[in-house]
Protein backbone atom coordinates (compact mmCIF):
# COMPACT_ATOMS: atom_id res chain seq x y z
CA UNK A 1 0.00 0.00 0.00
CA UNK A 2 1.04 3.53 -1.03
CA UNK A 3 0.08 6.51 0.55
CA UNK A 4 -3.76 7.54 -0.27
CA UNK A 5 -3.27 10.28 -3.06
CA UNK A 6 -0.37 7.82 -4.57
CA UNK A 7 -2.65 4.53 -3.73
CA UNK A 8 -5.68 6.09 -5.60
CA UNK A 9 -4.08 6.56 -8.88
CA UNK A 10 -2.36 3.28 -9.10
CA UNK A 11 -5.69 1.85 -8.97
CA UNK A 12 -7.49 3.97 -11.23
CA UNK A 13 -4.85 3.08 -13.52
CA UNK A 14 -4.88 -0.74 -12.97
CA UNK A 15 -8.33 -0.84 -14.16
CA UNK A 16 -7.72 0.18 -17.68
CA UNK A 17 -7.24 -2.63 -20.74
CA UNK A 18 -3.66 -4.32 -20.26
CA UNK A 19 -2.74 -2.68 -17.62
CA UNK A 20 -1.71 -4.38 -14.64
CA UNK A 21 -0.82 -3.62 -10.88
CA UNK A 22 2.87 -3.76 -11.84
CA UNK A 23 2.67 -1.42 -14.77
CA UNK A 24 0.17 0.90 -12.89
CA UNK A 25 2.78 1.19 -9.91
CA UNK A 26 5.88 2.38 -12.53
CA UNK A 27 2.90 4.82 -14.50
CA UNK A 28 2.10 6.71 -11.22
CA UNK A 29 5.58 6.77 -10.27
CA UNK A 30 6.63 8.03 -13.55
CA UNK A 31 4.12 10.52 -13.49
CA UNK A 32 5.20 11.67 -9.18
CA UNK A 33 8.30 11.84 -10.47
CA UNK A 34 7.83 14.05 -14.10
CA UNK A 35 7.06 17.86 -14.49
CA UNK A 36 3.92 18.81 -12.60
CA UNK A 37 2.96 20.55 -15.57
CA UNK A 38 3.38 17.00 -17.49
CA UNK A 39 1.02 15.82 -14.93
CA UNK A 40 -1.36 18.24 -15.55
CA UNK A 41 -1.53 18.12 -19.50
CA UNK A 42 -2.26 14.45 -19.27
CA UNK A 43 -4.89 15.26 -16.80
CA UNK A 44 -6.66 17.71 -18.60
CA UNK A 45 -6.56 15.88 -22.21
CA UNK A 46 -8.79 13.02 -20.36
CA UNK A 47 -11.19 15.47 -18.90
CA UNK A 48 -11.42 17.51 -21.76
CA UNK A 49 -11.72 14.10 -24.49
CA UNK A 50 -14.72 13.02 -22.04
CA UNK A 51 -15.98 16.47 -21.56
CA UNK A 52 -16.00 17.54 -25.68
CA UNK A 53 -16.16 14.22 -27.19
CA UNK A 54 -19.59 12.95 -28.19
CA UNK A 55 -20.90 10.91 -31.89
CA UNK A 56 -21.28 12.41 -34.87
CA UNK A 57 -25.34 12.27 -35.49
CA UNK A 58 -24.68 11.49 -39.01
CA UNK A 59 -22.44 8.92 -38.85
CA UNK A 60 -21.73 7.54 -35.29
CA UNK A 61 -17.63 8.74 -35.32
CA UNK A 62 -16.57 10.37 -32.21
CA UNK A 63 -16.23 14.07 -32.94
CA UNK A 64 -16.07 17.26 -30.99
CA UNK A 65 -18.91 19.04 -32.89
CA UNK A 66 -22.51 18.40 -34.01
CA UNK A 67 -20.72 16.70 -37.21
CA UNK A 68 -17.42 14.72 -37.39
CA UNK A 69 -14.80 16.44 -39.57
CA UNK A 70 -15.34 13.73 -42.48
CA UNK A 71 -19.34 14.23 -42.99
CA UNK A 72 -18.84 18.08 -42.64
CA UNK A 73 -16.41 17.98 -45.58
CA UNK A 74 -17.89 18.88 -48.75
CA UNK A 75 -15.35 17.47 -50.76
CA UNK A 76 -15.97 13.76 -49.81
CA UNK A 77 -18.28 11.57 -52.21
CA UNK A 78 -21.71 11.55 -50.34
CA UNK A 79 -23.03 8.19 -52.62
CA UNK A 80 -20.57 5.98 -51.20
CA UNK A 81 -20.53 4.82 -47.44
CA UNK A 82 -18.33 2.52 -45.46
CA UNK A 83 -19.56 0.61 -43.07
CA UNK A 84 -17.08 0.00 -39.81
CA UNK A 85 -17.51 -2.19 -36.94
CA UNK A 86 -16.10 0.46 -34.44
CA UNK A 87 -14.86 4.44 -35.05
CA UNK A 88 -10.93 3.37 -34.28
CA UNK A 89 -11.16 1.67 -38.06
CA UNK A 90 -11.91 4.95 -39.87
CA UNK A 91 -8.17 6.32 -39.04
CA UNK A 92 -6.90 3.14 -40.84
CA UNK A 93 -9.03 3.51 -43.60
CA UNK A 94 -8.35 6.75 -44.30
CA UNK A 95 -4.12 6.04 -43.98
CA UNK A 96 -4.44 4.30 -46.56
CA UNK A 97 -5.85 7.42 -49.25
CA UNK A 98 -8.24 5.54 -51.07
CA UNK A 99 -11.48 6.14 -50.43
CA UNK A 100 -12.88 9.37 -49.93
CA UNK A 101 -16.53 8.84 -49.09
CA UNK A 102 -18.26 8.71 -45.64
CA UNK A 103 -18.26 6.41 -43.22
CA UNK A 104 -20.74 4.60 -40.82
CA UNK A 105 -20.02 3.09 -37.45
CA UNK A 106 -21.92 0.17 -36.67
CA UNK A 107 -20.91 -0.21 -32.97
CA UNK A 108 -19.96 -4.42 -33.21
CA UNK A 109 -20.79 -7.12 -35.26
CA UNK A 110 -23.90 -9.29 -35.71
CA UNK A 111 -22.52 -12.60 -33.56
CA UNK A 112 -24.65 -15.60 -33.68
CA UNK A 113 -23.27 -17.37 -30.99
CA UNK A 114 -23.43 -14.30 -28.60
CA UNK A 115 -27.48 -13.12 -29.62
CA UNK A 116 -26.02 -10.02 -30.91
CA UNK A 117 -28.30 -9.27 -33.96
CA UNK A 118 -28.74 -6.08 -35.81
CA UNK A 119 -31.11 -4.43 -33.51
CA UNK A 120 -28.12 -3.91 -30.94
CA UNK A 121 -26.43 -2.41 -34.06
CA UNK A 122 -27.09 0.90 -35.95
CA UNK A 123 -28.26 -0.78 -38.69
CA UNK A 124 -31.42 0.96 -38.88
CA UNK A 125 -29.48 4.37 -38.66
CA UNK A 126 -28.09 2.95 -41.69
CA UNK A 127 -30.93 2.06 -43.50
CA UNK A 128 -32.21 5.75 -42.77
CA UNK A 129 -29.34 7.69 -44.32
CA UNK A 130 -29.49 5.52 -48.06
CA UNK A 131 -32.51 7.35 -49.26
CA UNK A 132 -32.02 10.57 -47.18
CA UNK A 133 -28.37 11.09 -48.57
CA UNK A 134 -28.66 9.20 -52.12
CA UNK A 135 -26.26 6.71 -51.16
CA UNK A 136 -25.76 4.18 -53.89
CA UNK A 137 -22.94 2.05 -52.76
CA UNK A 138 -21.98 0.49 -48.87
CA UNK A 139 -18.67 -0.96 -48.83
CA UNK A 140 -18.93 -3.44 -46.00
CA UNK A 141 -15.16 -2.94 -44.07
CA UNK A 142 -16.37 -5.33 -40.78
CA UNK A 143 -13.52 -7.39 -39.74
CA UNK A 144 -12.86 -11.10 -41.97
CA UNK A 145 -14.17 -12.70 -39.16
CA UNK A 146 -17.20 -14.87 -38.67
CA UNK A 147 -18.73 -12.41 -37.04
CA UNK A 148 -17.85 -9.84 -39.60
CA UNK A 149 -18.92 -12.05 -42.39
CA UNK A 150 -22.55 -12.30 -41.06
CA UNK A 151 -22.97 -8.62 -40.64
CA UNK A 152 -21.90 -8.41 -44.63
CA UNK A 153 -24.29 -11.15 -45.37
CA UNK A 154 -27.32 -9.13 -43.05
CA UNK A 155 -26.44 -5.78 -44.37
CA UNK A 156 -26.13 -7.07 -48.17
CA UNK A 157 -30.13 -8.74 -47.67
CA UNK A 158 -31.10 -5.37 -46.46
CA UNK A 159 -29.85 -2.92 -48.54
CA UNK A 160 -29.85 -4.99 -52.33
CA UNK A 161 -33.29 -4.97 -52.68
CA UNK A 162 -33.09 -1.19 -52.26
CA UNK A 163 -30.62 -1.21 -55.35
CA UNK A 164 -28.05 -0.45 -53.32
CA UNK A 165 -24.48 -1.80 -54.71
CA UNK A 166 -23.14 -3.80 -51.70
CA UNK A 167 -19.59 -4.77 -51.57
CA UNK A 168 -17.23 -6.59 -48.74
CA UNK A 169 -13.79 -6.02 -48.61
CA UNK A 170 -11.44 -8.26 -50.57
CA UNK A 171 -9.54 -10.78 -48.44
CA UNK A 172 -6.39 -12.42 -48.77
CA UNK A 173 -2.78 -12.54 -48.69
CA UNK A 174 -1.58 -9.99 -46.81
CA UNK A 175 1.30 -7.66 -48.91
CA UNK A 176 4.71 -8.67 -47.96
CA UNK A 177 3.63 -12.58 -47.01
CA UNK A 178 4.55 -15.70 -47.49
CA UNK A 179 2.59 -18.14 -49.59
CA UNK A 180 3.82 -21.28 -47.32
CA UNK A 181 2.06 -20.01 -44.67
CA UNK A 182 -1.15 -19.09 -45.75
CA UNK A 183 -4.21 -20.71 -44.22
CA UNK A 184 -6.59 -22.55 -46.45
CA UNK A 185 -10.04 -19.97 -46.00
CA UNK A 186 -7.33 -17.45 -46.85
CA UNK A 187 -6.16 -18.53 -49.60
CA UNK A 188 -9.59 -20.32 -50.60
CA UNK A 189 -10.59 -16.42 -50.67
CA UNK A 190 -7.57 -14.91 -52.54
CA UNK A 191 -8.20 -17.54 -55.25
CA UNK A 192 -11.93 -17.07 -55.29
CA UNK A 193 -11.12 -13.02 -55.22
CA UNK A 194 -8.39 -13.20 -57.73
CA UNK A 195 -7.87 -9.95 -59.67
CA UNK A 196 -6.99 -10.21 -64.27
CA UNK A 197 -3.64 -8.40 -64.61
CA UNK B 1 4.84 -28.11 -17.78
CA UNK B 2 4.57 -29.87 -21.43
CA UNK B 3 3.30 -29.70 -25.14
CA UNK B 4 0.61 -31.89 -26.02
CA UNK B 5 -1.52 -32.77 -28.94
CA UNK B 6 -5.26 -32.42 -29.88
CA UNK B 7 -7.70 -31.40 -31.88
CA UNK B 8 -11.41 -29.54 -31.90
CA UNK B 9 -13.60 -27.38 -33.40
CA UNK B 10 -13.49 -23.56 -32.48
CA UNK B 11 -16.29 -22.63 -30.20
CA UNK B 12 -15.57 -18.92 -30.07
CA UNK B 13 -12.88 -16.58 -29.13
CA UNK B 14 -12.34 -13.12 -27.81
CA UNK B 15 -9.70 -10.02 -28.16
CA UNK B 16 -6.95 -10.79 -25.49
CA UNK B 17 -4.43 -8.06 -24.74
CA UNK B 18 -2.56 -6.25 -27.53
CA UNK B 19 -2.98 -8.69 -30.61
CA UNK B 20 -3.74 -12.54 -29.21
CA UNK B 21 -7.36 -13.91 -28.66
CA UNK B 22 -8.45 -16.06 -25.91
CA UNK B 23 -9.33 -19.09 -28.23
CA UNK B 24 -12.15 -21.76 -26.72
CA UNK B 25 -12.42 -25.45 -27.87
CA UNK B 26 -14.21 -28.12 -27.53
CA UNK B 27 -12.34 -31.17 -27.88
CA UNK B 28 -13.75 -34.65 -27.70
CA UNK B 29 -10.83 -35.99 -25.54
CA UNK B 30 -10.22 -32.70 -22.96
CA UNK B 31 -13.59 -31.40 -23.31
CA UNK B 32 -13.75 -27.31 -23.72
CA UNK B 33 -10.19 -25.91 -23.96
CA UNK B 34 -9.58 -22.72 -23.17
CA UNK B 35 -6.22 -21.83 -25.17
CA UNK B 36 -4.60 -18.23 -25.97
CA UNK B 37 -3.40 -17.51 -29.42
CA UNK B 38 -0.29 -15.28 -29.92
CA UNK B 39 -0.47 -12.60 -32.44
CA UNK B 40 -3.58 -13.69 -34.19
CA UNK B 41 -5.21 -10.63 -34.96
CA UNK B 42 -2.17 -9.11 -36.55
CA UNK B 43 -2.54 -9.39 -40.26
CA UNK B 44 0.49 -11.50 -40.86
CA UNK B 45 -0.07 -13.56 -38.20
CA UNK B 46 1.21 -17.11 -39.04
CA UNK B 47 -2.14 -18.45 -37.47
CA UNK B 48 -4.61 -16.58 -40.30
CA UNK B 49 -7.84 -17.75 -40.43
CA UNK B 50 -7.32 -21.17 -39.20
CA UNK B 51 -8.45 -20.10 -35.84
CA UNK B 52 -12.06 -18.84 -36.71
CA UNK B 53 -15.20 -19.93 -35.34
CA UNK B 54 -16.79 -23.06 -37.02
CA UNK B 55 -13.16 -24.36 -38.02
CA UNK B 56 -12.58 -27.98 -36.76
CA UNK B 57 -8.50 -27.90 -36.20
CA UNK B 58 -5.51 -30.09 -35.41
CA UNK B 59 -3.35 -27.99 -32.73
CA UNK B 60 -0.18 -28.04 -30.77
CA UNK B 61 -0.47 -26.98 -27.70
CA UNK B 62 1.83 -25.71 -24.64
CA UNK B 63 0.78 -26.24 -21.34
CA UNK B 64 0.23 -23.17 -19.41
CA UNK B 65 -1.00 -22.00 -15.84
CA UNK B 66 -4.05 -20.38 -16.64
CA UNK B 67 -4.26 -20.90 -20.63
CA UNK B 68 -2.59 -23.57 -22.84
CA UNK B 69 -0.84 -21.47 -25.66
CA UNK B 70 -1.67 -22.83 -28.90
CA UNK B 71 2.21 -23.77 -30.44
CA UNK B 72 1.10 -24.71 -34.20
CA UNK B 73 -2.45 -24.78 -36.03
CA UNK B 74 -3.73 -27.16 -39.20
CA UNK B 75 -7.23 -27.48 -40.09
CA UNK B 76 -9.41 -30.39 -40.51
CA UNK B 77 -12.12 -29.02 -42.12
CA UNK B 78 -13.23 -25.38 -42.39
CA UNK B 79 -17.04 -26.23 -43.34
CA UNK B 80 -16.53 -23.15 -46.14
CA UNK B 81 -20.12 -22.88 -47.72
CA UNK B 82 -21.39 -22.67 -44.08
CA UNK B 83 -20.26 -19.42 -43.84
CA UNK B 84 -21.38 -17.69 -47.10
CA UNK B 85 -25.53 -18.09 -45.68
CA UNK B 86 -26.41 -16.09 -42.88
CA UNK B 87 -29.05 -18.48 -41.77
CA UNK B 88 -26.55 -21.36 -42.27
CA UNK B 89 -24.37 -19.19 -39.58
CA UNK B 90 -27.14 -18.25 -37.18
CA UNK B 91 -28.16 -22.07 -36.65
CA UNK B 92 -24.72 -22.86 -36.53
CA UNK B 93 -24.65 -19.96 -34.02
CA UNK B 94 -27.20 -22.12 -31.72
CA UNK B 95 -25.14 -25.30 -32.10
CA UNK B 96 -21.88 -23.73 -31.27
CA UNK B 97 -24.11 -21.81 -28.04
CA UNK B 98 -25.63 -25.62 -26.54
CA UNK B 99 -22.10 -27.21 -26.88
CA UNK B 100 -20.44 -24.49 -25.31
CA UNK B 101 -22.54 -24.41 -22.69
CA UNK B 102 -23.39 -27.85 -21.96
CA UNK B 103 -19.04 -29.30 -22.20
CA UNK B 104 -17.00 -28.88 -19.35
CA UNK B 105 -13.22 -28.28 -18.83
CA UNK B 106 -10.96 -31.31 -18.31
CA UNK B 107 -14.48 -33.89 -19.36
CA UNK B 108 -13.92 -35.77 -22.43
CA UNK B 109 -16.96 -34.80 -24.66
CA UNK B 110 -16.69 -36.94 -27.22
CA UNK B 111 -20.26 -37.54 -28.01
CA UNK B 112 -20.81 -34.03 -28.36
CA UNK B 113 -18.05 -33.24 -30.45
CA UNK B 114 -19.45 -35.66 -32.99
CA UNK B 115 -22.95 -33.63 -32.68
CA UNK B 116 -21.44 -30.67 -33.09
CA UNK B 117 -19.38 -32.45 -36.15
CA UNK B 118 -22.09 -34.02 -37.78
CA UNK B 119 -24.38 -30.76 -37.61
CA UNK B 120 -21.88 -28.31 -39.09
CA UNK B 121 -21.42 -31.19 -41.67
CA UNK B 122 -25.19 -31.00 -42.17
CA UNK B 123 -25.40 -27.32 -42.26
CA UNK B 124 -22.07 -27.11 -44.85
CA UNK B 125 -23.90 -29.35 -47.86
CA UNK B 126 -26.47 -29.02 -49.96
CA UNK B 127 -29.90 -27.95 -48.87
CA UNK B 128 -30.18 -27.84 -45.00
CA UNK B 129 -32.92 -29.89 -43.72
CA UNK B 130 -36.08 -27.61 -41.89
CA UNK B 131 -35.90 -29.80 -39.07
CA UNK B 132 -31.84 -30.14 -38.64
CA UNK B 133 -31.65 -27.50 -35.64
CA UNK B 134 -34.99 -29.52 -33.53
CA UNK B 135 -32.48 -32.61 -34.13
CA UNK B 136 -29.68 -31.40 -33.23
CA UNK B 137 -31.28 -30.09 -30.05
CA UNK B 138 -33.38 -33.34 -29.30
CA UNK B 139 -29.80 -34.81 -29.58
CA UNK B 140 -28.08 -33.18 -27.32
CA UNK B 141 -30.85 -33.18 -24.78
CA UNK B 142 -29.68 -36.71 -24.91
CA UNK B 143 -26.19 -36.15 -24.21
CA UNK B 144 -27.37 -34.21 -21.16
CA UNK B 145 -29.18 -36.74 -19.95
CA UNK B 146 -32.72 -34.77 -20.32
CA UNK B 147 -33.96 -36.23 -23.13
CA UNK B 148 -37.71 -36.11 -23.38
CA UNK B 149 -39.99 -38.29 -23.36
CA UNK B 150 -41.67 -38.91 -26.51
CA UNK B 151 -42.95 -42.24 -27.05
CA UNK B 152 -44.46 -43.05 -23.38
CA UNK B 153 -45.65 -41.11 -20.59
CA UNK B 154 -42.81 -39.38 -18.33
CA UNK B 155 -44.82 -40.22 -15.49
CA UNK B 156 -46.23 -43.84 -15.47
CA UNK B 157 -44.85 -45.11 -19.25
CA UNK B 158 -48.06 -45.54 -20.69
CA UNK B 159 -47.82 -45.65 -24.62
CA UNK B 160 -51.23 -44.34 -25.27
CA UNK B 161 -53.49 -41.52 -24.11
CA UNK B 162 -50.54 -39.19 -24.33
CA UNK B 163 -52.46 -35.54 -24.42
CA UNK B 164 -49.86 -33.57 -22.56
CA UNK B 165 -46.65 -32.27 -22.83
CA UNK B 166 -44.49 -31.12 -19.78
CA UNK B 167 -41.17 -29.64 -19.27
CA UNK B 168 -41.38 -30.15 -15.90
CA UNK B 169 -41.86 -33.47 -16.01
CA UNK B 170 -39.84 -34.39 -19.03
CA UNK B 171 -42.05 -34.89 -22.02
CA UNK B 172 -45.59 -36.11 -22.89
CA UNK B 173 -47.71 -36.99 -19.99
CA UNK B 174 -50.96 -39.59 -20.11
CA UNK B 175 -54.24 -37.98 -19.30
CA UNK B 176 -53.94 -39.64 -15.88
CA UNK B 177 -50.56 -37.98 -15.02
CA UNK B 178 -51.25 -34.54 -16.64
CA UNK B 179 -49.68 -31.95 -13.67
CA UNK B 180 -51.09 -28.39 -14.10
CA UNK B 181 -48.87 -26.52 -16.43
CA UNK B 182 -48.88 -29.23 -19.10
CA UNK B 183 -50.32 -28.06 -22.24
CA UNK B 184 -51.38 -29.94 -25.17
CA UNK B 185 -50.11 -30.54 -28.01
CA UNK B 186 -51.00 -30.30 -31.42
CA UNK B 187 -52.49 -33.68 -32.85
CA UNK B 188 -49.19 -35.76 -34.17
CA UNK B 189 -46.11 -33.37 -33.38
CA UNK B 190 -44.98 -35.74 -30.48
CA UNK B 191 -44.34 -38.64 -33.07
CA UNK B 192 -43.28 -36.35 -35.43
CA UNK B 193 -40.38 -35.32 -32.48
CA UNK B 194 -39.56 -39.09 -31.81
CA UNK B 195 -38.99 -39.62 -35.48
CA UNK B 196 -36.72 -37.15 -35.48
CA UNK B 197 -35.34 -38.02 -32.38
CA UNK B 198 -33.91 -41.35 -33.62
CA UNK B 199 -32.78 -40.26 -37.03
CA UNK B 200 -29.30 -39.52 -37.82
CA UNK B 201 -28.68 -35.41 -38.74
CA UNK B 202 -28.02 -36.74 -42.52
CA UNK B 203 -30.89 -38.74 -42.32
CA UNK B 204 -33.67 -36.60 -40.92
CA UNK B 205 -37.24 -37.93 -41.89
CA UNK B 206 -39.23 -36.29 -44.49
CA UNK B 207 -40.07 -32.68 -43.41
CA UNK B 208 -43.55 -31.51 -42.82
CA UNK B 209 -43.50 -27.79 -42.70
CA UNK B 210 -46.67 -27.43 -41.08
CA UNK B 211 -44.81 -28.84 -37.73
CA UNK B 212 -41.43 -27.76 -38.40
CA UNK B 213 -42.21 -24.25 -36.72
CA UNK B 214 -43.38 -25.50 -34.27
CA UNK B 215 -41.35 -28.98 -33.02
CA UNK B 216 -38.53 -26.27 -33.23
CA UNK B 217 -40.28 -23.89 -30.63
CA UNK B 218 -41.14 -26.95 -28.13
CA UNK B 219 -37.62 -28.26 -28.15
CA UNK B 220 -36.09 -25.04 -28.06
CA UNK B 221 -38.06 -24.22 -25.07
CA UNK B 222 -37.89 -27.86 -23.60
CA UNK B 223 -34.23 -27.52 -23.49
CA UNK B 224 -34.34 -24.15 -22.56
CA UNK B 225 -36.09 -25.38 -19.55
CA UNK B 226 -33.58 -27.52 -18.41
CA UNK B 227 -30.66 -25.52 -19.14
CA UNK B 228 -32.23 -22.86 -16.98
CA UNK B 229 -30.92 -20.34 -19.41
CA UNK B 230 -32.41 -18.86 -22.86
CA UNK B 231 -30.63 -19.53 -25.95
CA UNK B 232 -29.48 -16.19 -27.26
CA UNK B 233 -28.54 -17.09 -30.79
CA UNK B 234 -31.95 -18.25 -31.39
CA UNK B 235 -33.10 -14.43 -30.71
CA UNK B 236 -31.71 -14.05 -34.13
CA UNK B 237 -33.48 -16.37 -36.05
CA UNK B 238 -36.67 -15.08 -34.80
CA UNK B 239 -35.66 -11.51 -35.79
Amino acid sequence: MFEPPVQRLVDELARLPGIGRKSAQRLAFHLLNAEETDAVRLADAITSMRREVRLCTRCFNVTAEEECSICRDLRRDTSIVCVVERAQDIPVIEKTGEFSGRYHVLGGAISPIEGIGPDQLRARELLDRIDAENITEVIVAANPTLEGDATAMFLARMLKPLGVKVTRLASGLPVGGDLDYADEITLGRALSGRKEL
Amino acid sequence: MALYNDQGIVLRSYPFGEADKVVIILSPNRGKLRTVAKGVRKTKSRFGGRLETLTHVDLVLYEGKNLDMITQVSIIEAFPTLRQDLDRVVAAGTMIEVADFVAQEDEPTLRLFLLLQRGLRALDGGDVHPDLLTGYLLKAAEIIGVAPALTHCAGCGATDGLTRFSFAAGGVLCDRCRTPGSYALREGLTGYLAAIATSDLSALPEPDLSMSRESLGVTRRFLEYHLERGLDSMALLDA
